[in-house]
């Protein structure tokens, strides 16, 4: 092995810490840094950590082979409005789509919702007389040159850095499109050009166009911040591949995420899943439930034999409420988190029915939780947590921060315990128990819309809170086992170094299967697959070392929702004989039952290409700490319902606890940023790689 | 009584249950067949205790379907009562006296059993996409004209599908295989709630779902009633002009609020007509629930507790409350009439919550073929602007008071074969108001499948403008055109090729003074278009 083949650096921008991990593929060995994470200008921290965790592991940055890292910048950019002025070519008669929108409410009875402001606003629209129909048949071409004077003035007035074309039928018929794309190039080359047959070549044209208009919006944005990377690594005399985290659990080279960056939406939480799939394959348990629980939301996730599952749409920006419906309709491959308004910061209060509510508001980080001392006055679940004695007023974050348990009690007590008429203690589980529901409610939820048993799921806990609810949560889903991994931000860098450069494709061309022949379907996926290798190509994938997914959403004709199929075996004559089982048994997964006589279609096409899984091994370690004496602390008072009450419990030093260390609860296990909560009746054992396991009991 | 609950329980097990409904509501949605259901959620799912009584409904679904279900679910009890049922019964009506209001709906319930004893109900009612007869339209003069009524029935008997009624269904509606797929489809979810409902009963440990059903309906039925108690008691009295087939109809309405209760009486409303747009009084009460809970508590989860409160009665044989055989087809024209009706009479009490009139939905029946040869039975739904509330604009293109999905163009087209060469907004529809009205829209579709197809569309708005509210001025109204030629807007034509069905969608009306309008905002209007200048100098007094 070259010293250029080594090592590798995984960066997790967090919204407080920068994150790095270095892996050492020779030794198997991890140095991890942590810098305070620099919100104005990401790349600074990246940077300067990257400087520094080579410095601490005494290696030069030319011996760097990969540096991979997670981003929210494209998700901040959209929530907060920061992305470029944005104009959009679009077919004639149809400029107004955004502004119509879905035509739903997404409320049956509150009149005072709102809904987001589309990206482009309308007079930065311009129609475009074309139009290709429903069957693919031209029926109008298209005309650019009366464009010219007044997107030019549009430039100068509004000084618009991008432009998204959006033309109906477009996923059937890119040649509009494309003739657009070379006209503004042509003419405005100093534009960003998204065209939705590129973005995302679906049916529906209202997601496709606010989907594509939000890629022209974050591309100036993100072709900035990709350069100043790049050249600060540069600078700094890095030679390897500069990569980043999609959505869907691949990686970008600097050059597709300026060209694609909508796809790199929810790209930091990617990160997470990723890591519990790589668990879940180091652990050989083949179904995982993700479950990483922060500040003010949980995300979870499902990973079905090693890999996490996907869909193709995403909301962003929701405006009203965090209701679903009141965001942005994004369509994009994406892992298949599900998000969670639950969090430490989230808020407790007796909502209009005058029950108890904790959720989806969040104190945030300022005023935070009351026991912050900050001048939060409201109940959240963190106080909660430490009124029941899960959490420590003297060993929160590693003791960085004191905690104030009577500003906790107080806030609880006049916030919800004396509105139900019940104990500060009582209230205060009743906060835990909400969020423990909320939780499983999703989950549940999430997994039975997938046609998973989640019963027969190992979860994997992480994040500042999700060790504190796992095991209750776990319970309920009649979970028998959950690991809490070490380390949650090297654990990170782990997902995003075990993960390939990969690009998918996805296209809507709805076809009945009694139409086609084994040729047509051929020639389709293998049209598609040429497409993807050519970003691979340009990303510097070999083409001997790219792999192929091949799947089809198909459905009965005349129903409006398509179950995905995966294309299992050889890419042969036999296919077309081959996909009606293969539907049936799909649908028969999600619905319970398959009718035999009803026709069926193809709608879209999928081709998932990626290139090899990177590194050389898997089983890195971070270098071990100085031993400790003891992996007890002391001893703590802590709320457990079975026991009626406040127990002592013991309390332990995660730092200490050795490979094969094992311990019953009712046990407390505190780590920097983290507690593991180890009900009674449940055994925690500690594994090699220094995982706790909890193992379940009967149901308490 | 419901004291009693623990009130950290209730306030989980509540939320289960709404989840337990929308459940129902996503199992319903991915099996249907129709654009009705998929698209436009044209739907609504209700889980019942054993008594009976609505505990829970789904999230996205039609207002006045939830209002509805209780009653139909009594008519259903009548029939085969309690005691008689068995696990795997299934019963269904689309009677409109008993069911929604119209033959369209089919309502679908199953009662669900545990150890053997019926613990509570599950019921799912949907669009169908054609019940036969003179098809989606307000052309009928009698309920005989409009399709086939199923009493209630027992589609299945103990989990058999008794298949003389599918046969039956079959026989008289031209897209036989989407409107059985849809039937079934309701079958099959009611049966997903029913095993949902006892997986959450088995986990809870929970025996009789009374207890909770007290507590939850004790809880929502307090909250209105709070509400409506900070209403000043009195009468108010609303009366508005809206149009008819034929001529003007009037509705009036007196609300009565007193000791926390809300009593509407739509004495002085006109006669039923020989039109397909007479409104059920079982449609009349729902939508009389539905803005009076718009009004006062908008986020108490809907329930039985939470329309306790509130009664509507209507003479018999008023266009309220329609006698058999009056038609009901297109019963959501005039129905959907009650929410400005009641906004209207509670405007002065209530002026931070009313709401202009909306410009409302219209639905577009398609019937024929594509180009292909395949049959077409399809609705086109679109919507006018939202009425502007204190501090809020109207948003455009949005629909009340019921809730549709609009259809996109590129499934619309896919699915009919139907070409359409624009739909855009409308500037200055939007009613002038110190907060406008959200805009209506402009929609032209062109028969392109080479054959005839029959068009009806079924709508308001097109006499009488969306009214504005304390001050606020009217949005514009709703025209028709077949071949640039006004047509009647509940009539049905014959579409030839290359024909072409215009369409302008009415705007939302305003809400107070426009003089008191923002500068600001008036010029952010001017600029987007939505508002032009001529228009701001007229409305808004707007002198550059």
């Amino acid at each position: 092995m070259t010293r250029a083949q080594r090592y590798r650096i995984g960066v997790d921008i967090g919204g407080t810490f920068t994150d790095f991990a270095l892996f050492d593929d020779a030794t198997g060995d991890i140095t991890t840094h942590k810098l305070l994470t620099t919100p104005g200008d990401p790349s600074t921290a990246v940077i300067a950590g990257v400087s520094a965790v080579t410095a601490e592991a005494g290696i030069a940055i030319a011996d760097v082979a990969t540096i991979v890292h997670g981003t929210t910048l494209v998700t901040n950019a959209v929530i907060e409005r920061r992305g470029a002025p944005t104009a959009m070519l679009v077919t004639k008669g149809f400029r107004d789509t955004l502004d119509i929108g879905m035509e739903r409410r997404y409320d049956l009875f509150d009149l005072r919702i709102r809904f987001p402001e589309p990206l482009v606003p309308r007079h930065l629209r311009f129609e475009v007389p074309e139009r290709v129909k429903y069957d693919g048949s031209v029926k109008a071409a298209p005309s650019f040159d009366q464009l010219r004077m007044p997107l030019a003035e549009a430039i100068a007035r509004d000084r618009i850095a991008a432009v998204a074309v959006c033309f109906l039928h477009s996923y059937l018929d890119p040649s509009h499109e494309r003739a657009a794309v070379a006209w503004l190039t042509r003419e405005f080359p100093q534009l960003k050009v998204s065209a939705s047959s590129e973005v995302f070549p679906f049916m529906r044209e209202f997601e496709r166009w606010t989907t594509t208009c939000m890629n022209a919006y974050v591309q100036p944005v993100v072709d900035r911040y990709v350069a100043r990377l790049e050249d600060g690594l540069a600078a700094l005399g890095f030679k390897g591949s500069f990569l980043i985290m999609t959505s869907s659990g691949g990686t970008f080279t600097g050059g597709l995420a300026r060209r694609f960056p909508v796809r790199l939406l929810e790209s930091g939480p990617a990160a997470g899943a990723l890591m519990s799939a790589r668990h879940g394959r180091t652990l050989g348990v083949d179904q995982v439930l993700s479950f990483d629980m922060g500040g003010t939301t949980a995300k979870g996730c499902i990973v079905h034999d090693g890999t996490p599952l996907k869909r193709y749409e995403l909301e962003v920006a929701r405006v009203h409420e965090f209701k679903r419906g009141s965001g942005l309709p994004v369509k994009i491959p994406v892992l298949d988190m599900i998000e969670i308004g639950a969090g430490g910061g989230s808020l407790a209060d007796v909502d209009e029915r005058g029950v108890l509510r904790v959720g989806p508001r969040s104190a945030g980080a300022n005023p935070g939780p009351a026991c912050y001392g900050q001048g939060g006055t409201q109940a959240t679940l963190t106080d909660a947590n430490l009124v029941l004695g899960y959490l420590d007023s003297g060993s929160f974050l590693g003791g960085r921060m004191a905690l104030d348990a009577e500003a906790a009690r107080r806030a609880i007590e006049s916030g919800v315990g004396k509105a139900l008429g019940v104990s500060v203690e009582r209230a205060a589980w009743g906060i835990h128990e909400v969020i423990n529901e909320d939780v499983a409610r999703a989950f549940r939820v999430h997994a039975s819309e997938r046609g998973v048993d989640y019963r027969r799921c190992s979860m994997i806990a992480f994040g500042g809170s999700g060790p504190l609810h796992a095991a209750r949560v776990a319970r309920k889903l009649k979970i028998p086992r959950v690991v809490c991994p070490t380390g949650a931000g090297v654990m990170s860098a782990f997902g995003l170094l075990s993960s390939p450069v990969g690009f998918e494709l996805v296209r809507s061309r709805r076809v009945s299967l009694a139409r086609l022949d084994a040729q047509q379907i051929l020639r389709e996926f293998t049209g598609l697959a040429a497409e993807a290798d050519r970003f691979l190509a340009e990303a510097g994938v070999k083409a001997v070392d790219v792999a192929h997914r091949h799947r089809l959403d198909m459905r009965y004709e005349g129903q409006g929702y398509e179950v995905e199929v995966p294309v299992v075996g050889p890419l042969d004559a036999t296919i077309r004989e081959r996909l009606p089982h293969a539907f049936a048994q799909a649908y028969a997964k999600v619905f319970g039952l398959a009718f035999d006589d009803k026709p069926v279609e193809i709608v879209n096409w999928k081709v998932d290409a990626s290139g090899p899984e990177p590194g050389a091994r898997h089983d890195h370690r971070l270098k071990a700490g100085p031993p400790s004496a003891s992996s007890r602390k002391g001893t703590r008072r802590a709320y457990f319902p079975e026991r009626d009450g406040p127990v002592d419990c013991p309390v332990l030093d995660r730092y200490a606890l050795e490979p094969g260390a094992t311990v019953a609860g009712p046990a407390l296990v505190e780590e920097r940023e983290s507690t593991t909560v180890v009900d009674p009746g449940d055994t925690m054992r500690v594994d090699a790689h220094l995982n706790l396991i909890l193992e379940l009991g009967a149901a308490s | 009584m419901s004291a009693a609950y623990d009130p950290i329980a209730l306030g989980i097990q509540w939320d289960r249950l709404i989840a337990i409904a929308d459940e129902i509501i996503n199992a319903l949605v991915r099996t249907s067949f129709s654009t009705n259901v998929r698209e436009s959620y044209d739907l609504s799912c209700v889980v019942f205790d054993r008594k009976g009584r609505s505990i829970a409904q789904g999230a996205y679904s039609v207002p006045s379907f939830t209002g509805t279900a209780p009653a139909t679910l009594a008519c259903m009890l009548a029939k085969f009562p309690a005691e008689t049922l068995q696990p795997g019964d299934v019963v269904a009506t689309n009677d409109p006296w008993m069911g929604t209001g119209h033959l369209f709906d089919v309502n679908v319930m199953q009662p669900v059993f545990r150890r053997g004893a019926l613990v509570g109900y599950t019921m799912s009612i949907t669009h169908l996409p054609d019940i036969g007869g003179a098809g989606f339209s307000a052309t009928a003069r009698e309920v005989y004209e409009e399709g086939l009524r199923l009493p209630i029935i027992k589609l299945a008997r103990a989990g058999v599908v008794d298949e003389a009624w599918i046969e039956l269904v079959r026989i008289n509606v031209r897209v036989p295989e989407q409107t059985i797929g849809d039937l079934m489809a309701n079958v099959s979810c009611t049966t997903v709630g029913a095993r949902m409902l006892v997986e959450f009963m088995d986990e809870y440990g929970i025996d009789d779902l009374t207890p909770l059903a007290d507590a939850i309906l004790g809880h929502s039925e307090r909250a209105i009633r709070d509400e409506l108690r900070r209403i000043p008691a009195g009468i108010y009295d609303n009366a508005i002009d809206i149009e008819g087939h034929a001529d003007p109809l009037r509705l009036a309405c007196r609300i009565t609020i007193a000791d926390g209760e809300a009593h509407a009486d739509f004495a002085g409303s006109s006669l039923a007509v020989p039109a397909a747009i007479n409104v059920p009084l079982c449609y009349t009460r729902a939508m009389t629930c539905h803005a009076i809970k718009c009004l006062t508590t908008p986020k108490i989860p809907n329930n039985e507790g939470s329309v306790r409160p509130i009664t509507a009665v209507a003479p018999a044989g008023s266009i309220l409350n329609p006698q058999p055989p009056s038609p009901t087809g297109g019963r959501h024209i005039v129905g959907h009439f009650v929410n400005p009706l009641v906004y209207g009479a509670l405007a002065r009490a209530l002026p931070d919550r009313v709401q202009g009139d909306s410009g409302m939905l219209n639905l577009i029946n398609v019937q024929g073929r594509t180009r292909e040869g395949v049959g077409v039975s399809s609705i086109f739904f679109t919507s006018g602007g939202f009425g502007a509330l204190r501090g809020i604009d109207g948003q455009a293109t949005t629909p009340a008071p019921s809730n549709m999905t609009g259809t996109p163009i590129e499934v619309w087209e896919n699915l009919t074969g139907m070409f359409v060469e624009s739909k855009e907004l409308l500037p200055d529809s939007g009613g002038p108001g110190e907060f406008r009205g959200g805009l209506g829209q402009r929609i032209a579709l062109i028969n392109d499948s080479g054959q005839p197809m029959t068009v009806s569309c079924l709508a308001g708005r097109t006499e009488f403008a969306p009214a504005g509210v304390l001050g606020g001025r009217p949005g514009g109204m709703r025209k028709i055109a077949i071949n640039g030629s006004p047509v009647h807007p509940k009539g049905r034509y014959v579409l030839q090729p290359g024909d072409r069905i215009d369409t302008i969608e009415a705007g939302g009306g305003g809400y107070g003074d426009p003089r008191q309008r923002k500068r600001e905002a008036v010029e952010a209007d001017l600029r987007q278009g939505f508002v032009t200048p001529d228009a701001a100098r007229r409305d808004y007094g707007y002198r550059g």
